[in-house]
């Protein structure tokens, strides 16, 4: 079942930065941008770095290691060498917490 | 409108992905002389050359061109580019016939006239049989003697140590990538090599390579005799142009304009084979990973009419052992190094200014002031070096306002 899982305090990612946290078996980046958070599979598909080290370029976030370029919104690969999109999930912020809500299939 | 693709590398696999991802639906055809479909090659001198991955990295994966509808021809050679024609002809004699043609042929590992160049056990690096073969030679090995200290060397000796082989390097400079990287920035590849346990011997040359039926022995000029059971050469590339015939003006590569297109309508040129216009740096051929994958984005966008240049500040990086090294700009010559972090620890970011003008950043161990320099370098800006050494200054606030924005 999905639920949805506190990951964070209200204000832990300052804004224009990324951070990522620990949910069940896999690591989810929570990007804050001007204000609104998006949350994203934090591994490249193409080997395996850490998006969450990578910049913020609008609503693209750049992989440190290789320049894998994916769209935060959608996680659609936009350039580069991934191969594969990453995973997208809902993120809000509300009762001074971050929540993730986690899939059905994991 | 039919689009020929020459070279089944990355920058021609990026180049095919990008017209279909930017919506050309005529005649796509990908023209390849190896067997295998485009694969990246920077794990070939590092996690496959480990036994750490064992399959090649596609590109796409094979069924892609087919569901793309690109006619994929592999392991077949263009001999030539007939310009008037607009047609390349293939070996065998082949023709197909282009509206627009993109010459992505790369580049192939020099081989200087080096007696004993060809005994079985040694060997060079760029295509993934290499790879293969290397790393066969290397599972009965112990000690391994490479000549050149490169990117490509230096990749290669940090493999060959993870593997428990003794190595030794020759090298004709005084530090690793001295041309590129300086002396000091190549003291601490050097240093990092140093204290993996590699035998480096600088300003020496391979004079011949020794052995009865097979390696035993590189003799050098200043008189060493350095054993061994393979030996891999490092020398760096040259580009692959023979396909220009005299149809296209070569000159160290394909000579393109900014906006990557020759002389000839229609026919453009990108990747390691190509001598670029760069706006920022001027005539350059640069042999990186990051920027193949951008021209073959660019150059679809320029045959779909857009005729951009491309002006990226180009970006690599280089994993050696568990330190990653990341360079973007180029600059032949700089008159002011400001560094931010330390040298001696090697965990460091050091920025390359010519009259005031950042050109380059190297960094070593310091993930994001390489690729953070790049609007800045692609800007010729003139950042102010008290920033620029400060690690708590960050320097995207320097960068200049996005077109549009």
């Amino acid at each position: 079942m999905s639920e949805w899982v506190k990951v964070a305090d209200a204000g832990d990612v300052a804004e224009g930065e990324i951070n990522a946290y620990t949910v069940g078996n896999r690591t989810i980046a929570v990007a804050n941008l001007d204000g609104d958070l998006q949350a994203f599979d934090d591994t490249c598909t193409h080997q395996g770095c850490s998006l969450s080290e990578g910049d913020l370029d609008g609503t693209i976030v750049e992989c440190p290691c290789h320049g894998g370029r994916y769209d935060v919104m959608t996680g659609e690969v936009v350039g580069g060498p991934p191969p594969e999109s990453v995973d997208v999930f809902d993120v809000v912020e509300e009762d001074g917490e971050i929540r993730i809500r986690t899939r059905d299939d994991e | 409108m039919d689009v020929v693709v020459v070279g089944g590398g990355l920058a021609g696999a990026s180049t095919v992905g990008a017209l279909r991802e930017q919506g050309f639906d005529g005649r796509l055809t990908l023209i390849g002389g190896e067997t295998l479909p485009p694969y990246e090659r920077p794990p070939l001198s590092k996690e496959y050359l480990r036994g750490e991955v064992t399959e090649p990295h596609l590109v796409y994966p094979e069924s892609w061109y087919a569901e793309q509808e690109v006619d994929l021809r592999l392991g077949i050679r263009a001999r030539r580019l007939l310009a008037r024609d607009r047609v390349v002809e293939l070996e065998g004699g082949a023709r197909v016939p282009f509206d627009a043609a993109v010459v992505a042929t790369g580049s192939r590992p020099r081989r200087p006239p080096i007696p004993g160049l060809d005994l079985e056990g040694v060997f060079d690096l760029r295509i993934h049989g290499d790879a293969d073969r290397i790393r066969a030679a290397a599972a009965g090995a112990s000690r391994a003697v490479l000549v050149g200290m490169g990117f490509i060397g230096a990749e290669v000796a940090a493999s060959f140590r993870h593997l428990g082989l003794d190595v030794t390097v020759v090298e004709p400079f005084s530090v690793p990538l001295e041309r590129v990287l300086g002396p000091v920035l190549g003291g601490a590849i050097a240093s990092l090599h140093r204290d993996h346990g590699v035998e480096m011997v600088f300003g020496d040359l391979a004079e011949r390579f020794e052995g009865a039926s097979r390696f035993e022995a590189l003799v050098t000029r200043g008189g060493r005799r350095i054993e061994g059971d393979l030996a891999v050469l490092g020398v760096g590339v040259e580009p692959a142009t023979e396909l220009a015939g005299d149809e296209l003006a070569v000159e160290n590569g394909v000579v393109v304009d900014a906006a990557l297109r020759t002389a000839v309508p229609g026919v453009f040129a990108i990747g390691d084979v190509a001598r670029h216009d760069h706006p920022v740096f001027g005539p350059v051929r640069v042999e990186h990973f990051d920027k193949a994958i951008k021209q073959g984005e660019a150059v679809a966008r320029n045959i779909l009419g857009a005729e951009e240049p491309f002006a990226d500040a180009m970006w690599f990086w280089s994993d050696q052992y568990d330190a990653q090294i990341q360079m973007t700009g180029y600059a032949t010559e700089w008159d002011d190094t400001v560094v931010r972090g330390s040298i001696e620890e090697r965990r460091f970011a050091a920025f390359l200014l010519q009259g005031g003008v950042l050109r380059s950043t190297v960094t070593m161990d310091w993930k994001s002031d390489a690729r953070r320099s790049m609007p800045l370098i692609a800007a010729e800006a003139r950042p102010e070096r008290h920033l620029l050494a400060d690690p708590g200054f960050d320097l995207r606030t320097l960068h200049p306002p996005k077109e549009g924005a």
